[in-house]
């Protein structure tokens, strides 16, 4: 791969942490987070329960905005970041629980975001028949996303009418339709059983393999992926990089009392696997274990940039040129 | 009850239909038979007339009425009716706007809760006489105490269910590009209707109640007024069909809101069981 090619893949950062910090009174959440992921990048965000990983999501989705910092987002038609404030349609979001509006079906479900975004509120009150082209359109365009998503023929269900599975293949669509810059999925899988989990897994790696199929036709790769998950060998098997935050390092060299919180202790490239290889979890039970020492057991490490070294891999294998 | 029984396992619909026609029948078999006794002791008894009596009431209230030149049923219910309905129109109207508020805007719940749970617990029909004075006594006063008699219960039903919205949900909308007058109407309003429909068709009862107590203080026409008359003059079998259309009309209300609410709203009557 050309050297300028790597470095523009490199510049295109979508999605940036800058010296964020978050607390709720007295207790320090998270500190001096620095994050920048690349466009087309699935990453992995991993940590030890209560160490603020939910809370990041919270703020780089913005319904909680960090206490210090900045979260910054490059909208899919711009070339300029912004300040992330509030919640908008440059991030999609997929939660555990929650993630369909009940009243609609799972066609509906998926053309609203385009609904909400294309139409105002009086167009579709005042316009009623340019309205109901549209709606049509959006329609068509939602039966065709599930068609790809294998749910062609659940279009007309409503989501109690589902299963768990289905209805998150559902919620990936309705964020994927809007082509977010940044799609977040908030421990997706954690409520499914092992087999659908799985073939979940597997729809992330095939969208990861739309990603190198852009990056090697010279197009933008449509689908940039924060995953944030508590099973390391899923964070490993469907991410190509993963971010371990931990509140286990050791503090006192910076001359403060009280513990600031988690920060960032791990940040590597993991194995690419295809949609259609069988997950070998030996392959990657180096960098599991890794992680596990890193980042889940609580023997303080002294310093937390030890393991920090995804930028430094990332020039020494010219980017993704191993993947593609 | 078998060993075979168990809490809650389900009937079939005829069999269920069967019971609930049984228990009417139950109902009139043991009216019937409290009537015949009572004419067995007294037989120029009114106050609980037999069937035959019953039908001469039914026949007073239907036909025109020679002083009036009215039929009794006819002006009554309009009066009601009319009442009631513009009334809770009233009522929901300002219970939507004030529980949406309530729910979505936390100045809002700060200034308008406290008043909301005080003025729930003020019985409408203890408060009859502010009406009086501050709307007089003509349709306008009706209107206000049913209208301020269900808002504030049916404000705080509807402020619940907007809180029961998961935050997620709200998320995820704003996420898809809404603003906040489509989270609004397109989000909350949505998924609040069928619950706004259960708190409705519990504010029916209550709303009957306070419009019939004042029909009977201060009400020249409606069913109230008919039946305070009647019952003084002791025409029970003119004042049990009364009742008996007003329990009708109550039980057709719910029926009505229920199947609506299960035509409309098919993904929450479904998605409960």
């Amino acid at each position: 791969m050309a050297k300028d090619k790597h470095q523009a893949f490199k510049e295109d950062i979508v999605l940036e942490c800058r010296n964020l910090n978050h607390w709720f009174g007295p207790k320090r959440v998270l500190f001096n987070i620095n994050l920048k992921i690349i466009r087309g990048e699935i990453v992995s965000l991993v940590g030890p329960s209560g160490c603020g990983k939910s809370t990041l999501l919270r703020a780089i989705v913005g319904t909680h905005p960090p206490c210090e910092g900045d979260v910054m987002i490059k909208p899919r038609d711009s070339d300029t970041a912004r300040v992330v404030t509030r919640p908008g349609r440059d991030r999609g979001i997929v939660y555990q629980q929650y993630t369909l509006f009940p009243f609609l079906t799972a066609r509906e479900n998926v053309a609203v975001g385009l609904m909400l975004d294309q139409t105002s509120l009086p167009f579709r009150l005042f316009r009623f028949q340019s309205w109901r082209t549209m709606k049509k359109k959006h329609l068509d365009e939602a039966d065709a996303l599930l068609n790809t998503l294998k749910l062609g023929e659940s279009v007309n269900q409503y989501p109690h009418e589902m299963s768990g599975g289905m209805r998150q293949r559902v919620a990936i669509a309705q964020a994927l339709i809007m082509k977010p810059s940044v799609l977040l999925l908030d421990e997706p899988f954690g409520a499914l059983d092992e087999a659908t989990r799985e073939e979940l897994q597997k729809m992330l790696l095939t969208l990861y393999g739309e990603n190198t199929r852009a990056r090697n036709e010279d197009r933008t790769p449509p689908y940039t992926i924060l995953i944030v998950t508590h099973e390391l060998n899923e964070a490993i098997y469907v991410g190509d990089r993963v971010v371990a935050l931990s509140q286990h390092w050791d503090h006192k060299d910076l001359g403060l009392s009280g513990h600031p919180g988690a920060t960032v202790v791990y940040d590597c490239m993991s194995p690419v696997f295809r949609p259609s290889e069988a997950p070998d979890f030996e392959l990657f039970r180096k960098q599991r274990e890794m992680l596990r020492a890193v980042a889940f057991e609580a023997r303080h490490i002294t310093d937390p940039n030890e393991h920090v070294q995804f930028w430094q891999e990332y020039d020494a294998r010219e980017g993704w040129a191993g993947n593609l | 009850m078998g060993k075979h029984t168990m809490i809650r396992r389900a009937i079939d619909k005829k069999k269920s239909l069967m019971i609930g026609v049984l228990s009417i029948l139950v109902l009139m078999g043991f009216y019937s038979l409290v009537s015949h006794w009572q004419h067995q002791k007294n037989p120029d008894d009114s106050t609980i007339p037999t069937w035959t009596q019953l039908g001469q009431g039914v026949q007073k209230i239907i036909e025109v009425n020679p002083r009036s030149d009215e039929r009794w049923i006819v002006v009554d219910s309009k009066a009601t009716m009319s009442r009631l309905f513009l009334g809770l129109f009233f009522g929901v109207a300002g219970a939507v706007v004030i529980g949406l508020l309530m729910g979505c805007f936390t100045p809002f719940e700060a200034f308008l809760a406290p008043p909301m749970s005080l003025l729930a617990k003020v019985p409408p029909t203890a408060a009859l006489a502010v009406f009086f004075v501050l709307a007089g006594t003509d349709t306008r006063m009706y209107v206000a105490m049913i209208s301020f008699g269900v808002l504030p219960t049916l404000a705080q039903s509807i402020y619940l269910a907007v809180k029961e919205v998961p935050d997620e949900t709200l998320y995820k909308a704003y996420t898809l590009g809404a603003s906040q007058t489509e989270l609004i109407w397109n989000i909350i309003l949505r998924h609040i209707m069928p619950k706004m429909l259960d708190a409705v068709r519990l504010q029916i009862g209550p709303a009957m109640v306070y419009l019939i107590a004042a029909e009977m203080v201060v009400g020249d026409v409606g069913f109230g007024y008919r039946i305070r008359l009647q019952s003084r003059l002791l025409n029970m079998n003119v004042v049990y069909p009364y009742l008996a259309v007003l329990a009708a009309f109550g039980f057709f209300m719910d029926v009505l809101l229920r199947r609506t609410q299960h035509i409309f709203f098919r993904w929450y009557t479904h998605g409960k069981r």
